[in-house]
């Protein structure tokens, strides 16, 4: 399991659950150190004075803002008195809460094993569950307050820290979807969108970025040279006739999900025989992608 | 004023390239700090030194390494990571349609606000069209940073919104906690009684009703400080009790 970064009590009425805080995330990517190119050592940051130009021990840190200067133990005087529960405030539906809200995800776990601790963490879980509802409440971790969202998700409690709501940017000057749209390209775009639909599996979908990357710190590693790979004009490229973009999205579709120039020369070739293309085996990729077409 | 765009490059689905402009939708307002050194009142710099030569390095001279398990550095380049991205630089890569209520909200990671791009309008205006009128989202990839993200296009309001999302195996799931089953699961009584409860305390969500407290107490704060009054640290509240008897703090809690 992983660590926890906070325990204290989810408080629900006067029923308190011990519970225990752990990440719903885990950190993936690749990280880099900074080296001095020249002579291949990692970088240390110093905190140095800007007025005498010399290294500055943590302790002699303070904080400014606005010329008012406090040391992190007068901060402290800014922390939140209850730090140590989680008070559920009200239940909401889930549809009503905007996905911009959620911050960061967690779980909440019960801390320690004893039967009532399990069952009142079980309770709430099953009640929630039944019901699609999600508890706003709050919290303090480390020195912030937050707003949190508590849900079920397959009879764990999971916790998002919310963004408050001013923290919610304007949308003004950002050039939208004023104006009239044609009925027909409407249409064409909905059933190619029905096309492209599937039911959601976020395995379907691997980090290929990184991927790439540790193939490209493989590839260094071997003495090879590093290329950027092209990029294709076309799929950036404004699309003068919306109609028409749509027709060939959909007929591409049809064809199997990808368009004859998608395909490898092996796989033109292939279809091709099926097609009993004549000349087929002299053929150039481009000349069998018109064949097929024609036939 | 118009705000800024971070990322300007095309949304692709099937053939259709839409021109988009990426903004940020949120901003941490978290007061934040200058450090000073508290003898002077001097701003702290944070300066990149090579402990070999003992002198700060410039940023030109600085380049990323990959530490090895032996203790070794590949060494990169700026370029040489910037070809992680791909082909799709340039691209927010449409893959599929889903519906939004299937996807769990612990995918969601940052929202943004896509813009039409120059000479995007018709593209824009007919994706958002198209999305409204099939209740879908479109799921895609988008290099940015150094790091590709799957992303949710939706359409709020007269706006498409971008999130972010995990990729599957950065989010943990369920099954990983190894959560402990009770040796009783909760009886009818106990469930019935704090579905109750959940029902006294059903409300509507109102961002509004919530401020950050620990904002405006640290302004506060500040304010105090500049009068030039003496703060000092509150003490360590004590950690609540563990009620054993869920029904008897349930019946109490109604």
């Amino acid at each position: 399991m992983p660590r926890p970064l906070w325990t204290g009590s989810l408080s629900f009425g006067l029923v308190n659950v011990p519970v225990r805080l752990v990440s719903a995330t885990r950190d993936l990517d690749l990280h880099f150190r900074q080296l001095h190119e020249k002579d291949h050592t990692p970088v240390e940051t110093r905190r140095v004075c800007s007025e005498e130009d010399k290294e500055v021990p943590y302790e002699a840190i303070g904080r400014e803002y606005e010329g008012v200067i406090l040391t992190d133990e007068e901060l402290s005087a800014a922390d939140p008195r209850k730090t140590r529960t989680i008070d559920i405030e009200a239940f909401v539906d889930l549809e009503e809460i905007d996905p911009i809200y959620y911050d960061h995800p967690y779980y909440l776990v019960p801390a320690g094993e004893t039967d009532g601790t399990v069952r009142a963490y079980r309770l709430l879980a099953e009640v929630m569950g039944k019901t699609d509802r999600v508890a706003l409440g709050r919290f303090v971790m480390r020195t912030k307050e937050y707003l949190v969202a508590i849900r079920v998700r397959d009879k764990a409690l999971t916790l998002s820290t919310m963004r408050f709501h001013d923290e919610v940017r304007s949308t003004d000057g950002i050039d939208g979807a004023g104006g009239r749209t044609k009925p027909k390209e409407v249409a064409q775009a909905v059933k190619l969108i029905e096309g492209l639909s599937v039911a959601w599996d976020p395995t379907a979908y691997e980090d290929s970025y990184r991927k790439r990357l540790q193939s490209i710190v493989r590839r260094k590693r071997k003495g090879g040279e590093i290329k950027a790979p092209e990029a294709d004009p076309q799929r950036t490229a404004p699309v003068p006739d919306l109609m028409a973009a749509l027709e060939q999205s959909m007929a591409k579709l049809k064809n199997g999900g990808g368009g004859l120039e998608d395909l490898s020369k092996d796989e033109l070739y292939e279809k091709a025989t099926d097609a009993e293309v004549a000349g087929r085996s002299t053929m150039s990729k481009d000349e069998l992608v018109e064949a097929l077409r024609g036939s | 004023m118009a705000p800024r765009s971070l990322w300007n490059g095309t949304l692709t689905f099937g053939l259709v390239n839409v021109p988009v402009k990426v903004y940020t939708a949120t901003e941490s307002k978290t007061i934040r700090f200058h450090q000073v050194h508290l003898d002077d009142g001097a701003r702290i710099e944070h300066r990149r030194v090579c402990p070999k030569e003992d002198k700060e390095v410039p940023n030109d001279e600085i380049v990323k390494g990959y530490e090895l398990s032996n203790g070794n550095f590949v060494e990169l380049t700026k370029e040489e990571i910037g070809a992680a991205a791909g082909e799709n630089a340039k691209l927010i890569d449409v893959e599929h349609f889903v519906e939004g209520e299937e996807i769990d909200p612990a995918y969601y990671d940052k929202t943004y606000y896509l813009g039409a791009g120059d000479k995007g309008d018709d593209a824009y205006r007919l994706l958002k069209a198209a999305l409204d009128k099939s209740g879908k989202v479109a799921i895609g990839r988008w290099v940015f940073h150094d790091r590709e993200r799957l992303v949710a296009v939706r359409p709020v309001d007269g706006l498409l919104h971008m999130h972010t999302m995990n990729f599957h195996d950065e989010v943990v799931e369920p099954d990983d906690l190894d959560l402990p089953s009770p040796q009783k699961n909760p009886s009818d009584r106990e469930i019935e009684m704090a579905g109750k409860l959940v029902k006294s305390l059903q409300a509507n969500f109102e961002p509004t009703d919530y401020e950050d407290t620990y904002r405006e107490a640290v302004l506060e704060l500040i304010e105090r400080k500049r009068k030039g009054e003496t703060i000092e640290a509150p003490d360590e509240p004590a950690p609540s009790d563990d009620s054993d008897d869920l029904m008897k703090a349930l019946e109490a809690s109604l």
